[in-house]
């Protein structure tokens, strides 16, 4: 350090002020001078603190404190690792690996610390095989303008995590493909076809369950269709409105992690 | 500066462990991704015309039935083969191999199957000259390929024919009816890679044919389950003897087609 450099400065003038002559002089190494041992202790205090600290931000059952927001509706209980599984190979691996793609010395990329969360996170819980929208159908090429608008080909463009919801896109989805929809025998008393020409897409959701996951029967009567305000309520994390009764609940525990 | 820097580069670089393995860290000849899903198609063709002529024809000879809601509690009957085909589909997207399927037509009896954009002006091509398409999806980075799919079964051709829904009433055998939608994420893959694309594929086969089996157990009048098949007995083989003759039609082909890309 140069001896005008600001730092240098300061730890000259702390020794000034706090360290007599008698003290520096006393022997080769001397005893401690006071000022320095009540450094010493603040700065192993504050060491025992920050790890405290630490342990306490990172401590099983506190992943609130870290989280980017609450959990979503239903995952109250998940701890980070149930969605956010290690990413292969040491600390060490995964850096040399990451650089060597930067420069261009490496074909695919690496993820650090944690891989990508994706549908398979999720389907590791959720997978049902009845599902009337699994997300896989959505890679298909004729769903590209969906795609493009909602991105319903992921399980998190619909249910963001973190939220504190239970969905996060705009009820009024199904317009993004439903828009030429057309039923030979309309089981409804307002047709099909008339809702979708007055752009009631609102009203898809008051009958219909996205996913087939409720044990219901939808209505053929319009007007017994739940209410635009009973489906937000149940984006944003309520009870459902179609039926307590779930053909195939969650699993408490991920499919592949039982073994 | 260097004081901190050596020792990191030495920690980082040159008392390296081994370096993590590259997806494809294969040598020797590889695949297309156009190659991986001919080899596909051929194979979801050959056990589709099985389970269409030898399960779902023979079968309604004997009395099963086979029907669009076949997975309602109460429906004694079996997937259509349009719905088997999405049932092996639903299996492979439950595989850690990144390969999709999917079926479609420009007539086809659930409007929501319809072609249009890019696969509709595929199978105007394929009507043409009965060629397979691919193409790379931009949005989503995956490889495609669209491959026809023929009327290979009186059982395929009645039930369109019948079908109220259907808006197509003549088709005939031999038709192209349609085509399947297969994507691959990988724009090579090595001889083992495409091996394991090979066991993903034959277990969702498998799943598909399984599921059929576990709803036939439970049907009213369930059907024996064994060694036999439909053409002998009120009756269906087992998912294991469904296999070993899928196997035994598949197996020499698909051999073939990777020799000939060594």
């Amino acid at each position: 350090m140069k001896p005008n450099d600001p730092g240098d400065r300061q730890d000259d003038s702390l020794s000034a002020v706090a360290v007599s002559p008698e003290a520096r002089l006393s022997d080769g190494r001397g005893p401690a001078p006071a000022s320095s041992m009540r450094r010493r202790v603040g700065i192993g205090v504050g060491v025992c603190l920050a790890n405290a600290a630490l342990c306490a931000l990172f401590a099983p059952g506190q992943e609130y404190l870290t989280a980017p927001g609450k959990m979503n509706a239903g995952h109250g209980q998940l701890d980070c690792t149930g969605c956010h599984r290690p990413a292969p190979g040491s600390v060490r691996q995964q850096i040399q690996a990451g650089t060597r793609f930067l420069l261009g010395l490496r074909e695919t990329p690496v993820d650090f610390g944690f891989r990508a969360v994706e549908n398979g996170d999720c389907q590791a819980c959720h997978e049902r095989p009845f599902d009337r929208h699994p997300v896989y159908r959505f890679n298909e090429p004729r769903f590209a303008d969906a795609r493009k608008e909602i991105a319903p080909q992921r399980c998190a463009s619909c249910h963001r995590e973190h939220s504190g919801r239970r969905i996060t896109v705009e009820p009024d989805y199904c317009r993004h493909c439903h828009g030429e929809l057309e039923m030979k025998n309309d089981p409804l008393d307002v047709s099909h076809a008339t809702l979708v020409r007055e752009s009631r897409w609102l009203s898809c959701l008051g009958c219909h369950d996205f996913h087939g996951n409720h044990v219901m029967k939808s209505s053929t009567r319009f007007a017994d269709a739940f209410s635009a305000l009973s489906v937000e309520r149940y984006f944003a994390g309520d009870v459902s409105p179609y039926a307590r009764q779930l053909r195939k609940p969650a699993r408490q525990k991920r499919a592949d992690l039982e073994h | 500066m260097l004081s901190v820097v050596a020792p990191i580069t030495v920690y980082l670089f040159v008392s390296a462990p081994a370096a993590l393995p590259e997806a494809s860290a294969e040598s020797g000849k590889r695949l297309t991704p156009h190659e991986v899903l001919e080899i596909c198609a051929a194979e979801n063709a050959a056990v589709r015309e099985l389970y269409a002529k030898d399960i779902v024809g023979a079968g309604q000879q004997v009395g099963l039935r086979f029907d669009e809601k076949w997975e309602q509690l109460k429906v004694n009957a079996g997937p259509l083969p349009a719905l088997f085909l999405r049932e092996t589909a639903k299996s492979l997207s439950r595989s850690s191999v990144k390969l999709g399927l999917f079926l479609g037509s420009d007539s086809p009896v659930n409007k929501s199957n319809r072609f249009f954009g890019p696969q509709a002006d595929a199978l105007d091509q394929m009507r043409r000259d009965g060629e397979s398409r691919g193409f790379f999806m931009e949005d989503v980075k995956l490889y495609t390929a669209m491959f026809p799919d023929f009327a290979v079964a009186p059982a395929c051709v009645d039930c369109h024919n019948q079908h109220p829904d259907s808006p197509k009433r003549d088709w005939a055998m031999g038709d192209l009816m349609g085509a399947t939608t297969w994507t691959f994420p990988s724009h090579s893959v090595s001889v083992s890679e495409m091996l394991d694309v090979i066991a993903a594929l034959r277990h969702g086969f498998q799943d598909a044919y399984t599921r059929y089996i576990e709803k036939a157990k439970s049907f009213s009048l369930p059907p024996e389950v064994g060694k036999k098949w439909p053409r002998q007995c009120y009756c269906l083989p087992t998912p294991e003897t469904f296999m070993q003759e899928a196997e035994r039609r598949i197996s020499k082909p698909t051999l073939d087609r990777l020799l000939s890309h060594r």
